[in-house]
């Protein structure tokens, strides 16, 4: 394999440029310029990577190793995409830009704050590329660090006491998951040889069954029966990633720091970093937990349609923007926890195969098409907060139709996109998700439909109240956007109306993914 | 009445204890050293006597050193209330007060 | 017993050659540079110092040697020339941090003691018998002793200094005392006749009181609960750079031997897979033996030494406390004595020492312009000086546990060596949580120090710190080394791995 190690360079392309951009000083238009200029390299790396990447196939591609690291702990340098980690990466390189090009306002050390949003994106790519588990909690945590101080030091008013709990709740998470891999390892190392991290040979034993036999064999722990001990070790990986999605009730964290970040920062937390834990779910509790999942369906599924539906209440109730949103954000990937956790569902019964394939094509464009949109929403957001020195209050604003038309028409689109509108983005992804669990799981996919009827009322309600009308003489001078804003907002715009209206651009490439997945559920 | 190794080895921890005592209550950093000075020389009584009894000299070489060792530190020491006397005038330990919590 | 002279020489170059040059240190600070200013005299018998050092260094790398002289009393081997090179290498950073220091007219003196340390701690980490374990570690702590009085124009250096002697002291007579009971028990000083002797007699009353004594000196050494009070003090009111070299060198080489001791000396029979005279700290199944006692002590200084970092304002003060919770940590690889274990404990004391002179590096750096290490005196550091405080955020991050740093690594490895060697029952996973929680915590009073220097705002009238290019360049250093000790564990640890191997622990 003597190929050009790509990712290694996607990966490591963002955290050069970020020494670089931060070790630069004061220059805050360079060091702009720059992290633009790596950026987009990265963007089109990842472009590059997505054309010669073989959509026939659900197998990693582009693998790097696996090398060895640490030997001694079985640590690996191993690499690879398949359909999902690739349309991760594309996300990231594709929402990291429209952060940087949203904050163009930064005044305070902006070579720090460039760096640190580049530092965040290699660890995001490092987090949708890694395939074993300490090379991956490395990225993992590695992404953490610069996000903390994206909110902490550029944020609203109570940035510190949001980063703060944002910090802990994840941290925690972290740690149970961390304790509960530690137990894994532990379980399947032998004498003179390490136990193992490496997540496609986990996946290998969970399968064979092999992992079943081992924990409570290796593990017996004082009077936990082994049921038990699975479940233990098992609800600690879960932690980890229920409260980065974030499932309810781990969730509370989410809004505070979404609504304190300032808006571009909150583009990457929530368009990136969320689907790290809607990813972790897919790509490491499915495969190698799923028949814990399966033992405790009905509660996970329960927590799901919990979080759909009172996320979309919670959302409704707002009278901030952000809030709003950062609510609406918990509501759609709701939609993605539920469908992964119905797929756990029937293990055995190989006559599902087609909806379970349906549910996690809707995943995985439901994660990119939700970072695409949230990503845009809050642009837009940073830009009224721009306008209007700061306000983002439901009821601050009204009739800027009549002022702003082509603003309005462009968060429109957006924001019917998040409310689900067939013909664009946001359709296809519910639209497949709905309809691979219906099957599987009735009762939980026919309560989560109130999860999108609130989700409409609400957004019909900003739309109402922001958009139309009576003008709010205040806002008689808001300006409408420049030629500037309006050719780079356009990008995404348009990029909706690809996907909503020829949604096989993306499913090509991951949809042998999501079949490869189904299949290798079955043992 | 034969004298033990028992005997011996109860002198050594009076010794002991009546040094650490020293240590805890007493507050004039000379008579302290002389504290410490009482719990090494303590522990140089076990050694030689268990040398005795079990009839090899390992214990008694190594009574020599920490004699050695025990005087490099009385030595230090001084050298250490010699400094402390000429910034404070004091030689007691309620005055080493200046760092707190 | 025949002993050839040259052949022990030999054994001993390296710290004959620190001797040397703690020797030519003195001498040409008395002689030839006796003149010039003080900065000069620093940089030039520093430099003859750090040639010193790596002399040595160079010399154990070329000449490898597995020997054992006078029945145990200096133990070469791949194992303990690891350590030393560690050793060496700390010392180095420490002699290089301090050249920036004027609180010293006496530069020939201070550099020698800390060379004289520095041997104390190498013959340390060579002793398998207990006379020899006694005296180098009076020869380190003497030295250490004078090199925290260093500064005599502040009050607080003598204070810290006698509070640091008496103390020490004082566990000295603890562990001397426990050592003859030993003595006296086996008739034996050598560390591998005792465990012998000691095989099959159980746990005798006698050897419990030696075994809390010997535990005692140990937990002084390494500033754990409840024999931690010299710490805070001792780190506060030294001399920047002799507080390193205490935080560091000396740890390391503690840890070290304390794990020898406990691992060669204490482990009895086995019976029901429970070494007799270790015990067992697993959860509800605690067996009397050492391990207990140390498990206790473990808990009690992450405790402890966490709650009260918190509230600390002088960070020298702060990184003591974290030191006194770090030991905690490092209990826990002690507490689990095995080859694993050993070296996922020297992986951790010497990143640790490493991450922990940088932190002082730092202090130094502010405490030299602003005189006092106060929280607030590095309020903006950031904008005053961005390459000090970016190597003080990577040690910081390190000592918190971050990834990719080398202390995220050492967290992980001494944890994950004790939860092996607690299985198959997880005994010490109790612990283990304990640890874990504890250092989030850290976490929290680490980022208080990054938010003055990152959040704060610069006091008014503040300026740009100059601080000296060779300063900068160590501290980047050791930062860089931190990172890559992090990222790439498995140059340290492979080594340690097959170093140990080749030891047969």
């Amino acid at each position: 394999m003597n190929e050009l190690p790509i990712l290694t360079i996607i990966t490591l392309l963002p955290l050069v440029s970020g020494i670089v951009v931060a070790g630069l000083g004061e220059h805050r238009k360079l060091a702009r310029g720059l992290a633009l200029t790596s950026s987009f390299l990265s963007l089109a790396l990842v472009l590059g990577l997505w054309r010669s990447f073989d959509g026939n196939s659900g197998l990693l591609q582009f693998v790097e190793g696996p090398h060895a690291w640490i030997p001694t702990l079985g640590v690996q340098y191993y690499l690879g995409v398949d359909g999902l980690g690739l349309l991760m990466v594309l996300l990231t390189a594709l929402v990291v830009p429209m952060s940087l090009l949203a904050s163009g306002r930064v005044a305070d050390r902006p070579h720090v704050y460039y760096g640190l949003v580049l530092f965040l994106q290699a660890g995001l790519v490092g987090t949708f590329t890694a395939l074993n588990f300490f090379h991956w909690f490395i990225f993992w945590e590695l992404s953490l660090i610069p996000a903390f101080f994206l909110v902490r030091l550029w944020g609203g008013a109570a940035r510190a006491a949001a980063a703060t709990q944002f910090f802990v709740y994840t941290m925690v998470g972290s740690i149970a998951m961390l304790l509960a891999f530690l137990a894994i390892f532990l379980a399947t190392s032998e004498p003179g040889q390490p136990g193992v991290f490496d997540f496609i040979t986990l996946a290998d034993m969970a399968r064979s069954g092999t992992l079943e036999q081992l924990l409570p064999a290796k593990l017996g722990w004082i009077d936990l029966t082994a049921r038990k001990l699975l479940l233990v070790v098992f609800g600690g990986a879960l932690l980890g990633f229920a409260v980065k999605v974030p499932m309810m009730p781990f969730h509370t964290w989410l809004p505070a720091a979404y609504s304190e970040a300032s808006s571009p920062v909150t583009m990457l937390l929530t368009g990136v970093m969320s689907k790290m834990g809607v990813y972790g779910f897919v790509r490491i509790l499915l495969p190698i937990f799923p028949q814990h999942i399966n033992w405790m369906l009905t509660p996970l599924l329960w927590l799901a349609v919990i979080t759909i539906v009172f996320s979309a209440c919670a959302a409704f109730a707002q009278r901030d923007l952000k809030r709003m949103l950062a609510y609406s954000s918990i509501n759609h990937l709701g939609y993605c926890l539920l469908a992964v956790f119905a797929v756990a569902k029937f293990t055995n019964a190989p006559q599902f195969a087609t909806e379970k394939a349906a549910a996690l094509n809707g995943v995985f464009l439901q994660m990119f098409n939700h970072g695409l949109t949230a990503a845009a929403l809050f642009w837009f957001v940073a830009l009224i907060e721009q306008r209007s020195g700061g306000l983002r209050g439901l009821n601050d604003f009204g009739g800027l139709r009549k002022v702003a038309p082509i603003f309005c028409g462009l968060m429109g689109i957006a924001l019917f996109s998040s409310l689900g509108l067939p013909g664009l983005n946001g359709f296809v992804g519910e639209f497949l998700i709905f309809k691979g669990v219906f099957p599987l799981a009735p009762w939980a996919a026919a309560f989560s439909v109130i999860g999108l009827l609130v989700t409409a009322i609400f957004i019909l309600t900003i739309l109402q109240r922001v958009f139309n009308g009576p003008l709010n003489e205040k806002w008689s001078k808001f300006p409408d956007l420049t030629l500037g804003e309006i050719a780079l907002l356009i990008i995404p715009i348009a990029l909706m109306f690809v996907l909503g209206l020829y949604p096989r651009l993306v499913l090509d490439v991951i949809n042998a993914t999501a079949v490869q997945m189904v299949e290798q559920l079955k043992f | 009445m034969n004298v033990g190794l028992e005997h011996y080895l109860v002198v050594s921890a009076l010794l002991f204890a009546l040094g650490l005592l020293g240590v805890i209550t007493r507050r004039n950093l000379l008579v302290l050293y002389m504290s410490l000075e009482l719990m090494l020389n303590s522990a140089n009584l076990a050694l030689v006597s268990f040398s005795r009894f079990n009839d090899n000299l390992n214990g008694q070489v190594m009574v020599f050193f920490i004699i050695t060792v025990a005087a490099a530190e009385v030595a230090v020491g001084l050298a250490l209330i010699v400094a402390l006397y000429r910034k404070r005038q004091t030689a007691h330990v309620e005055d080493l007060t200046s760092m707190k919590l | 017993m025949n002993v050839s002279y040259l052949e022990l020489l030999k054994l001993a170059a390296p710290e004959t050659i620190v001797v040397l040059t703690a020797l030519a240190a003195l001498v040409v600070d008395l002689t030839s540079t006796r003149d010039l200013e003080a900065r000069f005299r620093f940089i030039i018998n520093g430099m003859i110092a750090c040639a010193g050092c790596v002399a040595a260094i160079v010399w154990m790398l070329v000449m490898p040697a597995h020997a054992n002289a006078l029945e145990g009393m200096f133990v070469v081997d791949p194992l303990t020339q690891v350590v030393k090179i560690a050793l060496l290498g700390l010392t180095l950073f420490t002699v290089l941090i301090s050249m920036d220091s004027t609180f010293t007219e006496h530069i020939g003196e201070y550099l020698a003691l800390i060379l004289l340390a520095a041997v104390g701690m190498m013959f340390l980490v060579s002793a398998e018998d207990i006379l020899m374990i006694f005296i180098s570690l009076e020869l380190t702590s003497l030295s250490l002793y004078i090199l925290a009085a260093f500064n005599k124009r502040d009050v607080n250096s003598a204070e810290a200094a006698l509070k640091y002697f008496l103390f020490g002291g004082m566990a000295a007579a603890f562990t001397l005392f426990g050592l003859s009971l030993l003595y006296g028990l086996s008739g034996a000083t050598n560390l591998g006749q005792i465990a012998a002797a000691l095989e099959d007699k159980g746990l005798d009353p006698l050897l419990i009181v030696a075994m809390v004594m010997i535990v005692l000196g140990f937990g002084f050494k390494v500033a754990a609960v409840p024999f931690h009070l010299w710490a805070p003090d001792a780190y506060q009111g030294a001399p920047t750079p002799s507080a390193a070299f205490i935080a560091s060198g000396s740890k390391v080489a503690s840890f070290f031997i304390f794990a020898k001791v406990m691992m060669i000396g204490f482990t009895g029979g086995e019976t029901n897979g429970v070494h007799e005279i270790a015990g067992s700290a697993a959860w509800q199944q605690f067996v009397s033996g050492w391990t207990p006692v140390v498990a206790v002590v473990a808990v009690l200084s992450m405790l402890l030494g966490n709650l009260v970092a918190i509230v600390q304002s002088s960070v020298k003060r702060l990184i003591a406390y974290s030191a006194i919770a770090h030991a905690g940590y490092m209990l826990i690889g002690v507490m689990a004595h095995s080859g694993e274990a050993v070296a996922s404990l020297v992986y951790y004391a010497v990143t640790y020492g490493l991450t922990t002179i940088g932190a002082f590096g730092v202090v130094a750096v502010v405490e030299a312009r602003s005189k006092d290490d106060q929280l607030a005196s590095f309020a903006g550091l950031s904008r005053r000086a961005p390459v000090v405080s970016l190597c003080m955020m990577i040690f910081m991050l390190s000592l918190a546990g971050i990834p990719p740093l080398a202390g995220f690594f050492g967290k992980f490895y001494v944890f994950a060596a004790a939860l092996k060697t607690g299985a198959p029952n997880l005994g010490l996973l109790w612990l283990v949580i304990l640890a874990i929680a504890m250092s989030a915590v850290s976490f929290y009073y680490y980022l208080q120090v990054l938010k003055q220097i990152y959040v704060a705002d610069m006091p008014a009238g503040a300026e740009e710190l100059r601080v000296p290019v060779l300063g900068q360049v160590v501290l980047g250093l050791i930062a860089v080394g931190v990172i890559l000790l992090g990222c790439a564990p498995n140059l340290l640890v492979g080594v340690l791995q097959a170093s140990i191997k080749a030891a047969g622990l």
